[in-house]
């Protein structure tokens, strides 16, 4: 078995340091890793990124991460970056990692994604450029997540994305603001391969559970959603562990 | 609810509603896209929840700076950062 802990949309500054410290001081002892689904900050500074390395970092545990829409407010993604790999936070984007569990390996792969909206009521590469643009950015958010979990080689895969792959999860959200929260062409690429579970966040109004059409589960793990500061889950019963 | 503003202005309308849940977002004070801006007969009801109750004051702050005529009402809260008392098996 492996036991993933996960939460998104923390939003981390000054005024909340230490909120979620003695929560994560006793996650080793119920997790192998922590997954992070993006906003970590509020407006992507580098200080609020020393913020998030600081609350979670050195937890015991891996932690992974990828950003969120929040981290580009500052256009300061690199420093971003820097600060929480710095701190021993990998940071995912259109890329992989597979992480060794006392229950075998772990396999995480993560995008921050984009909108674009979901089957039949969703954006179209057509018209002014920056409507095309808008969808070419959807697209190739998915392409690379589905590229970096076909890459994978592991015993358990996970998706980790900040916008959501279905619309199952948004359920709370107003309908109109959908394509705006995610895309239909994550939840292809998370179908695209062996996933076991897609976590995301963003979606502060939605529901905590979904599925692909092809049958994946999904989770939003945005802390308005789980309210408390991260669920975890117990994954690959077949494993030894 | 709590932290009423305004007083006898007529009611919010649209544009209003608007523009507050614009200034939410895109004030570099406030920067929540998670709060939901409803208007009702008598003014404006905010709903949601934030990580610290100096947040949630902030936005009440903004919001009554900037539209000092329109009654606010708050009820937003602030999320609980516990640790879980479950897990969620996933056979």
């Amino acid at each position: 078995m492996i036991r993933i802990a996960a939460v998104g949309d923390v939003h981390m500054d000054q005024d909340v340091m230490g909120r979620f410290r003695p929560a994560l001081e006793e996650l080793p002892e119920h997790a192998d890793v922590l997954l992070l689904a993006g906003d970590l900050t509020r407006h992507g500074a580098e200080s609020e990124a020393r913020c998030v390395a600081q609350e979670f970092g050195n937890l015991g545990v891996p932690v992974i991460t990828v950003l969120g829409n929040h981290e580009h407010q500052c256009d300061q993604v690199p420093q971003v970056v820097k600060v929480l790999e710095d701190a021993g936070i990998t940071v995912l984007e259109g890329t992989g990692i597979v992480v060794e569990c006392p229950g075998g390996r772990l396999g995480v792969a993560g995008v921050k994604g984009f909108g674009g909206g979901f089957a039949g009521r969703c954006a179209s590469d057509f018209g002014e450029p920056e409507m095309k643009s808008f969808v070419h950015t959807t697209n190739e958010s998915a392409e690379a997540l589905g590229k970096a979990l076909r890459g994978l080689d592991c015993d358990l895969l996970v998706a980790l994305t900040h916008y959501s792959p279905v619309p199952d999860t948004l359920a709370g959200e107003p309908l109109e603001i959908y394509p705006f929260l995610g895309c239909y062409q994550l939840g292809q690429a998370i179908d695209s391969a062996p996933t076991a579970l897609a976590l995301h966040g963003h979606a502060h109004h939605g529901s905590e559970r979904g599925t692909t059409p092809g049958g994946v589960r999904v989770r939003n793990v945005a802390h308005p959603v789980i309210k408390q500061a991260y669920s975890i889950f117990h994954l690959g019963d077949h494993l030894i562990g | 609810m709590t932290e009423q503003h305004g007083g006898d202005a007529a009611a919010p309308d649209e544009y209003v509603e608007a523009e507050i849940q614009r200034l939410l977002a895109e004030d570099p004070s406030v920067a929540e896209q998670g709060i939901t801006v409803v208007r009702r007969e008598r003014g404006l009801v905010l709903y949601g929840e934030v990580e610290s109750p100096h947040r949630r004051e902030e936005i009440l702050r903004r919001v009554a700076e900037r539209f000092p005529d329109v009654p606010v009402m708050s009820d937003i809260g602030v999320i609980r950062a516990q640790a879980p008392s479950q897990v969620e098996e996933l056979p």
